[in-house]
């Protein structure tokens, strides 16, 4: 296998979305060529750290609840009228603790 | 499957997920807390990384899902309920971007740089990271908080950066290596001043 080619598919290879017969080609080629080596390496390298300095984004809990609170105070008069007479307490939505 | 507004190409849905869309269209509230509970986090994220501030981010989050809910009856089903979710949050937080503000508020830089000293790396590379990113462009910011650090499907993230799941992808990967330049950059500079 070629550098080029190795370059091309290096990103492929660290999420691991290659078949297995071409990620051990490159395999092959990191052990024995250092250019290569280097690229695979600081990519990877690059990648977990930016994973380990940001935590990834979510909703705290007590927003979900808030915004339960609010989506089912806006949309309980709009839901379907053949369902108006069920017990009102089926329209609170699931995610609020109840009271 | 395609998605006209993005061109972005879909799997089938799944058949529990076309159930859960007619009940949810019907105006079922049972339908319409599963969905929520099951895509609240990525509505939220996807309004994070475009706002890069947690209130409007939040505002943003509940306007979309009430939004959705009002039009569940125009979801043709023509891409995933979580595309067109996406869409809508997409376009929401590009009107409020549009929006005079009363205030100037600056970007929530405590939240978005919130430095955590974890078991994974000292603060002082988060901080290296953090203030690397800052110097690439948004759009490689964003592919990069959407692929690498909440882990997206490129699906989902074109759908975000209105490009082909293709382009989303080569995006990604100039993105890595722009980043890998500013990290390489910033530590030569500090290997060069300790060797002074
Ligand atoms: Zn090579």
């Amino acid at each position: 296998m070629r550098c080029n080619t190795v370059h091309a598919l290096l990103d492929l290879h660290l999420e691991q979305q290659l078949p297995e017969e071409l990620a051990q080609q490159i395999e092959r080629h990191l052990m024995r060529c250092a250019a290569c080596a280097f690229e695979a390496r600081t990519l990877e390298q690059t990648r977990n750290l930016l994973r380990a300095a940001i935590p990834p984004v979510a909703p705290s809990p007590s927003f979900r609840e808030r915004a339960a609170a609010r989506l089912q105070d806006a949309l309980v008069p709009h839901l379907h009228p053949r369902l108006e007479q069920a017990d009102t307490r089926q329209w609170r939505l699931p995610l609020l603790p109840e009271d | 499957m395609i998605d006209h507004l993005t061109g972005t190409q879909f799997p089938p849905q799944d058949t529990h997920e076309q159930r859960l869309i007619a009940r949810f269209q019907q105006g079922d509230p049972e339908a319409l807390a599963t969905l929520y509970d099951r895509y609240v986090d990525r509505v939220f994220a996807c309004a994070y990384h475009l706002l890069n501030n947690r209130e409007d981010a939040e505002e943003v989050t509940i306007e979309a899902f009430l939004r959705a809910f009002e039009r569940a009856a125009t979801f043709r089903g023509e891409c995933p309920l979580l595309g067109w979710l996406l869409v809508i949050t997409r376009n929401l937080c590009r009107d409020r971007q549009r929006q005079p503000r009363l205030l100037t508020l600056e970007p929530e830089v405590a939240d978005r740089h919130a430095v955590r000293a974890s078991a994974l790396c000292s603060t002082e590379t988060a901080l290296a990271v953090q203030r690397a990113l800052e110097a690439l462009p948004e759009e490689y910011r964003l592919v990069l908080m959407l692929c690498d650090v909440q882990e997206w499907d490129a699906r989902e993230a074109a759908t975000i950066l209105h490009r082909s799941v293709q382009a989303t992808k080569s995006l990604l990967y100039r993105a890595r290596r722009a980043l890998r330049q500013q990290l390489q950059d910033t530590w030569n500079r500090e290997d060069a001043t300790d060797a002074m």
